[in-house]
């Protein structure tokens, strides 16, 4: 425990100061090939052509690759959670979103790459695009995956596979005795994390046979499974040169640049770099979700929430990526800092025509978060209530427990939510400023409400 | 065509519309300026053209023929560190590291012009450079105290 609270040195700091620290783009690599993507210009079509031989024979271009020269194409990231595979290293018969990719060149140059990349010959067919959550339950709605329009594989013994759902205690009595209903819908919309530096990755073909790869990876050995996965290889064929990365948030996880610069490597025999554009990062890789979120909550006048009815839709784009995770995340958070005793919560992640999202940040929390603290803002503004008192009265407190039954031993939402008023310059009542995070008693406790809000005596144990 | 980088006198090949970043990196090998958007909106590629700070992806090498250039390889190396880079590093003003040698040369250009910057004129100078690691409070301080060190 040395470190906390102490300024210690960074360990990389002298050369991020002097420009001499080695990011991938920094290496230079002898007779290295540039590598450019073709992408889909449509939301949704099939792909009636695709002819690479007229790009071959752009001068300086080297190799060109399809689905074709993927030995596993279709891979899974998440298969280890419970999330099948569901998404083409490169598009087979069809594209799903605008921006996905069907073929890569590699050449002497960008340019030749580029030129390699406008002569491919492709045409496709176009399909009618779904391009928001909220029209993919209609029975007319373009079909967006070949799944259906949500992801249909959660599982587990006691939950329908489709959609997380979670049923806590009686929420119809709630609603009854409510005194008012607050609703919201809340839409936080996508975010591309936008690093710096962009997605670039270099991989030089070893003459041992082994395939060095230099990669801004924010999971090294993630991806390197994933490279021996989509190329059919054991793990010791593969030499990762990373942990260099101009910024990541999230955005590199997704391993899509390794395996592609890798099979190029292999087929060309040279070592091949591919580094996206601004324009690439923004469109074509992945962001946080969009989400729509519509709640009810039942509140009494003096602002208890008896009980919350949701409704999360999460636009997972055109693939489930590590959506399924972000959703089932979400779940565990529908009721923030607060002990809401009745929960009616339905959770689906959505497919569409977009860009596929993916992990930023504590994804899936985050967007909860803001929708929850709007909504206490919201309920206050209703009744009428202060809203940092609306917060602390229904602050978890020690031996509640979460909307998936985890009971709280250490919460911190009345500390916080005090210091926050401070920090704002808040006056709070006295019943307030003294609250603690210790079990409800006396009139901070309607009788009602006895063992719905945790276990009383947690506080021994 | 001619540039002056870093004190070295460079006869290049590269022809007249290529952009200053690709001559330095790809032809000198100078790698500090980055290629962050290649569009003029990151500020990850500047280095100072006869000391004024520039954007090398938007800069044609026919328009700096004959320049002296100053990538951050000019400022200083780690065995002499420039009070600029000395800040950056002891105030952690460079967290990932991609942004900072615009950063820094533009800052050593900034305190050439003045030397005793306020909040605002660091702010304005360095507006053109975009971090989204340290939401920039650590860089402004580093600024401040390589301004006030250099007293």
């Amino acid at each position: 425990m040395r470190a906390v609270g102490a300024r210690v040195e960074k360990v990389d700091g002298i050369g991020h100061v002097t420009g001499q620290t080695t990011f991938v783009d920094d290496w230079r690599i002898p007779g290295m090939l540039w590598a450019k993507v073709l992408r889909s210009p449509h939301d949704h079509a099939a792909i009636t052509k695709l002819d690479v031989a007229p790009a071959l024979a752009v001068p300086g271009v080297r190799a060109v690759i399809t689905h074709e020269d993927v030995p596993k194409n279709v891979l899974g990231h998440l298969e280890g959670l419970g999330v099948p595979a569901d998404e083409p290293l490169l598009a087979e018969s069809d594209v799903r979103w605008k921006g996905q990719p069907i073929a890569v060149v590699a050449a002497d140059s960008e340019e030749a790459a580029l030129a390699g990349v406008a002569a491919i010959g492709v045409s496709f067919e176009e399909r009618p695009a779904l391009l928001d959550v909220r029209l993919a339950f209609e029975a007319d709605a373009p079909k967006a995956h070949h799944w259906g329009n949500w992801f249909p594989h959660f599982g587990g013994p006691d939950t329908p596979p489709d959609h997380r759902k979670i049923r806590k205690g009686d929420i119809d009595a709630a609603f009854e005795q409510a005194d008012a209903i607050v609703q919201g819908v809340y839409r936080p919309n996508a975010i591309e994390q936008m690093p710096v530096e962009p997605q670039v990755c270099a991989c030089v073909p070893e003459s041992n046979g082994r395939l060095t790869i230099h990669s801004c990876t924010q999971g090294v050995y993630f991806t390197m499974g994933i490279v021996a996965g989509h190329l059919g290889v054991p793990l010791n064929r593969l030499k990762f040169i990373a942990g260099t990365v101009g910024g990541g948030f999230g955005g590199k996880v997704e391993s899509w640049t390794e395996p592609v610069v890798a099979l190029l490597a292999l087929k060309t025999g040279k070592p091949v770099k591919l580094r996206f554009t601004r324009e690439e990062e923004f469109l074509c890789t992945s962001t946080r979700a969009p989400w729509h979120i519509e709640i009810a909550d039942a509140v009494t006048s003096d602002g208890w929430i008896l009980g919350r009815k949701m409704l999360t839709l999460h636009d997972a784009g055109a693939y489930a990526r590590f959506s399924p995770y972000g959703v089932t995340k979400h779940s565990f958070h529908i009721a923030g800092s607060y002990a809401i005793p009745n929960i009616h919560f339905d959770g689906y992640v959505v497919f569409t025509n977009r860009t596929p999202t993916s992990a930023m940040r504590g994804f899936g929390v985050t967007s909860v978060s803001w929708t929850i603290e709007t909504q206490m803002s919201r309920i206050a503004s209703v009744l009428g209530l202060d809203p940092y008192e609306v917060r602390l009265r229904n602050a978890s407190r020690i031996g509640d427990t979460t909307p998936n039954w985890v009971t709280l031993h250490d919460p911190s939402s009345v500390p916080v939510i005090q210091a926050a008023a401070e920090a704002a310059g808040v006056e709070l009542t006295a019943d307030y400023r003294t609250m603690t995070r210790d079990p409800r008693s006396g009139d901070l406790l309607p009788e009602w409400l006895e063992g719905q809000l945790g276990d009383l005596d947690a506080k021994e144990s | 065509m001619k540039l002056n980088v870093n004190g070295v006198e460079h006869a290049l090949e590269s022809g007249a519309l290529t952009p200053l970043l690709h001559v330095l990196r790809e032809e000198l090998g100078v790698t500090s300026p980055k290629a962050g958007c290649q569009s003029g909106g990151c500020g990850a590629c500047t280095v100072l053209v006869d000391g004024e700070p520039r954007r090398s992806c938007l800069t044609p090498l026919g328009a700096v023929d004959g320049a002296e250039v100053t990538t951050i390889e000019g400022i200083g190396d780690a065995h002499d560190l420039h009070p600029v880079q000395e800040a950056f590093h002891t105030l952690h003003a460079a967290q990932c590291g991609f942004c900072t040698p615009g950063m820094i040369v533009a800052t050593v250009a900034l305190l050439k012009r003045l030397p005793q910057p306020g909040r605002r004129e660091i702010e304005r100078a360095l507006s053109g450079h975009i971090c989204r690691c340290t939401g920039y409070v650590k860089i402004v301080e580093a600024v401040e105290a390589a301004a006030g060190g250099s007293r």
